[in-house]
């Protein structure tokens, strides 16, 4: 059988350190020859790793994008590959640098310029999922029915994610890292603002410029701990907690085991901390999570990657393959940074105004004044239909789209289920000229965005589901 | 008992024990509507000891036992016939079965296969369930190969209908060579009716399933005269052959010397599913096509490959037959 090898590379820029992978994958066909096609990656290989660097910023505020642009090329000549052969992977700006002035303009440019098909993505969740991913910690949920917490713990953010047989069932972050205070000569140098919101409760809050060793950092530190503590046991209600960085917990099970990745991790499970040249609680932050007593109730599991698990996962793991039955226009492809509006087909209400309302809406979210920008339209959950339903919701479709498409706008259908093939013959059928991206076997949902590639020999599409949520400070 | 009334019994405990599970009220009173076909009066016993009959229905037997436990009961019925019972005042608790309480992890397992998986067991056989469900697939599957096509799907088709030389159901199944036969008649109907020469020639048979053609050809079909239309490709008159087996396209492909031939026959019924339907394809069958030339798409119904899909994805494959002119094991050859 026939396999095809595509490139791809993994870019995560975070709080206190920037990191690349480059990659390979195999595609084949795993169906068997009297099925219609499916194709999967079957083998990924890790062809480079670049050293872990210090995130180089020109300000407090301003990441130095040049530095990295040049630490990326660098790397690709080390890896023998050119970003030009890039045709997947993802470039992820995590943490605190997520939060800089220029962190958009800085992940949205080299998404550009440092491969073919490299997406720009950002978001706490992703962040916690993307690492869970790349430490292995998915692949080991799938092997027992243990609800486990993934904690990837950076510079600035703890990024929880929680899974079960393979599925993410939650995620949370906090304002949990080693790099939140720093030092220097021995003395406090900076401390980041949600530690300072957390010491407003106390009547004496440690200050710019006080000693490395005073004992109210400890305290600092286990208070960080045993947030993190509450959070995995579902014991945080407080949803203003200042260490909270967006929403509560939302997964349902308690939590059985935990994993710690990220570069707080490295001191965790590798003993690398010697090796660590930054003057921050990183190290303290470590030794706190080892020895604080309502962690050790939990069963601890190793990852497959600690500082790596990120960058690992932005380039290994966030590339899915749509379904091999697609029907897309080629020339208008690859399109990048397409929102999704999920419309959701209730059984009793006619096609045409399901369409409707939910074009308005997509409209009213993602259009700036009239500035029409493409968005992708997402069918979940689609019943079983009939040729006549298919027809009834194209006609539907081109209804309300086909005006607002142009050569640069197609229209973008992504769909869960495998009607992809046969929805947009349809649209061409009744309408030949119109532009159609329609894809699936994609799980997405509203407010996700998702980049989608050029079409491989085999006819398939890399697909990158992602969010792009730069949180401010 | 005869084997269709067993599945009759079969399919209507099925459906009552699906409708029992279905709502959450343990208690159903019997409404005269609701009445299953066997009720087995137990005269006897109930006269003998009515009051421990009382406890017995709450055991819950598989088919439903009227017994009539209150005492008033029976004398008003000693003194009806035998076949009017009153049974009407007597709350009766319709039988259900245990609730299954499997573990997540058997649950995600079950999400991945449609095998029997995580049934239990009682002693060292399947539970009562797992056999009524057991033998509800099988007697479908036996349905589908009894089953015909109905007269009505084929005028919504708008397709006429031929014969091959078999005569009847056990003819079909014990020669496969009189199946791969066109009878006389249909040869001279089929010459006089369709269009000869044709790029792609469709054909319809029910093979060994009656239902997959039921519910699925009707959206193949339509999926793939769209697909082919799109791809500007002519198709010939397509009609519906009665108990076909594949092999029959070599003669159909002789006689109408077609190009391409998309034969849309039921496959052989299983026990996960007995609406499968199968394309197969060929390019240019003639007598004595070796079995290597020909290609399939097996699968295809709900819970495999969705119809409409297939017959999308159809249109492509007759695309690139048509392109390289060959199909099989010489189109892998040929497509390198």
């Amino acid at each position: 059988m026939k396999t095809e090898k595509i490139f791809s590379a993994g870019i995560d820029i975070g709080t206190s350190t920037t990191k690349m992978v480059v990659s390979s994958f195999l595609l084949k066909n795993v169906a068997g020859i009297t099925h219609v096609p499916r194709i999967e990656i079957i083998e990924k290989t890790v062809l480079h790793q670049s050293p872990i660097i210090r995130t180089p910023f020109i300000n407090k505020d301003i990441i130095d994008m040049k530095k990295i642009e040049e630490f990326i090329s660098q790397q690709y000549q080390l890896a023998q590959i050119a970003p030009s052969d890039i045709a997947s992977g993802a470039i992820i700006i995590t943490g605190e640098s997520a939060t800089k002035e220029n962190a958009s303009e800085v992940v949205h440019t080299i998404a550009d310029g440092a491969g073919h098909f490299l997406v720009a993505t950002a978001g706490p969740d992703l962040e916690g999922i993307i690492a869970a991913k790349g430490a292995g910690t998915l692949q080991q949920s799938k092997n027992t029915s243990k609800v486990i917490a993934n904690i990837d713990i950076g510079g600035g953010t703890a990024n929880i994610a929680v899974m079960q047989f393979g599925e993410v069932i939650g995620t949370c972050t906090l304002h949990v890292g080693g790099r939140l205070i720093e030092f220097k000569d021995g003395k406090i140098q900076s401390i980041s603002p949600p530690l300072m919101r957390l010491m407003e409760r106390w009547a004496n809050p440690l200050a710019v410029g006080d000693a490395a060793e005073d004992i109210r950092v400890t305290h600092c530190i286990e208070e960080m701990v045993q947030t993190l503590a509450m959070i995995l046991h579902g014991q945080c209600r407080d949803e203003k907690h200042p260490l909270l960085l967006g929403h509560l917990p939302n997964w349902h099970k308690p939590v059985d085991a935990i994993v710690f990745t990220g570069g707080v991790a490295s001191c965790i499970y590798e003993n690398e901390c010697t090796q660590r040249q930054y003057d921050d609680i990183g190290e303290k932050l470590a030794k706190m999570l080892q020895q604080h007593e309502q962690l050790q109730s939990f069963l601890w599991l190793q990852p497959e990657e600690t500082a790596r698990a990120t960058v690992t996962g932005a380039g290994t793991q966030t590339t899915e393959i749509s379904g091999a039955t697609i029907q897309v226009d080629a020339q208008v492809l690859p399109l990048k940074n397409v929102p999704v509006f999920n419309c959701h087909i209730d059984p009793l209400t006619d096609f045409n105004s399901t369409v409707k309302t939910a074009v308005e809406r997509a409209n009213d979210l993602f259009s700036i004044e009239d500035n029409r920008s493409p968005f992708a339209l997402y069918f979940s959950e689609l019943p079983y239909l009939s040729f006549q339903d298919v027809h009834a919701l194209c006609q539907a479709i081109l209804l309300h789209l086909a005006t607002r498409c142009s050569k640069d706008i197609p229209i973008i259908i992504v769909i869960q289920s495998d009607y992809a093939k046969i929805m947009g013959q349809t649209i061409q059928a009744i309408n030949a000229t119109v532009p159609i991206i329609c894809i699936d076997q994609i799980k997405v949902e509203t407010g996700d965005y998702i980049d989608i590639g050029e079409v491989l020999p085999s006819g398939v599409v890399p697909v990158v589901v992602k969010t792009l949520a730069f949180h401010s400070k | 008992m005869n084997d269709q009334l067993v599945s009759m019994i079969t399919q209507l405990v099925m459906e009552k024990m699906e409708k029992s599970t279905g709502s959450q009220a343990p208690e159903i009173a019997a409404t005269s509507t609701e009445q299953p076909l066997i009720k087995f009066y137990d005269k006897v016993e109930n006269r003998s000891s009515g009051t421990t009959e009382a406890t017995a229905t709450s055991q819950e037997p598989l088919i439903q036992l009227y017994q009539h436990g209150a005492p008033q009961e029976v004398t008003t019925f000693a003194s009806t016939t035998f076949n009017q019972p009153v049974n009407d005042a007597v709350p009766i608790k319709p039988f259900q079965f245990e609730e299954e309480s499997l573990t997540e992890s058997v649950q995600a397992a079950k999400k991945h296969t449609p095998a029997r998986i995580g049934v239990g067991r009682a002693g060292t056989r399947p539970k009562t369930k797992t056999w009524l469900k057991f033998r509800l697939d099988h007697a479908a599957a036996v349905d589908a190969v009894y089953g015909e096509v109905s007269e009505d799907l084929l005028q919504k088709l708008d397709v006429f209908q031929v014969t091959t030389k078999v005569t009847d159901k056990e003819e079909y199944i014990t020669r496969p060579d009189l199946g791969r036969r066109l009878s006389e008649e249909s040869k001279a109907l089929i010459q006089q009716k369709c269009k000869p020469q044709p790029k792609v020639q469709i054909i319809i048979s029910n093979g060994l399933s009656a239902s997959a053609i039921e519910e699925n050809v009707q959206d193949v079909y339509l999926a793939l005269q769209q697909s082919l239309s799109n791809l500007n490709i002519d198709i010939g008159t397509t009609f519906y052959i009665d108990k076909g087996r594949v092999a029959l396209m070599d003669e159909i492909g002789e006689l109408l010397q077609a190009e391409v031939i998309v034969y849309l026959i039921g496959e052989r019924p299983g026990l996960v599913s007995a609406e499968s339907m199968s394309a197969y394809l060929c390019y240019k069958p003639r007598i004595g096509t070796v079995e290597a030339e020909r290609m399939v798409i097996s699968n295809i119904h709900k819970g495999g490959i969705p119809p409409l899909e297939a017959g999308a994805y159809l249109g492509t494959v007759v695309e690139k037959i048509l392109h390289y002119q060959a199909s099989g094991v010489e189109l892998v050859a040929k497509e390198g």
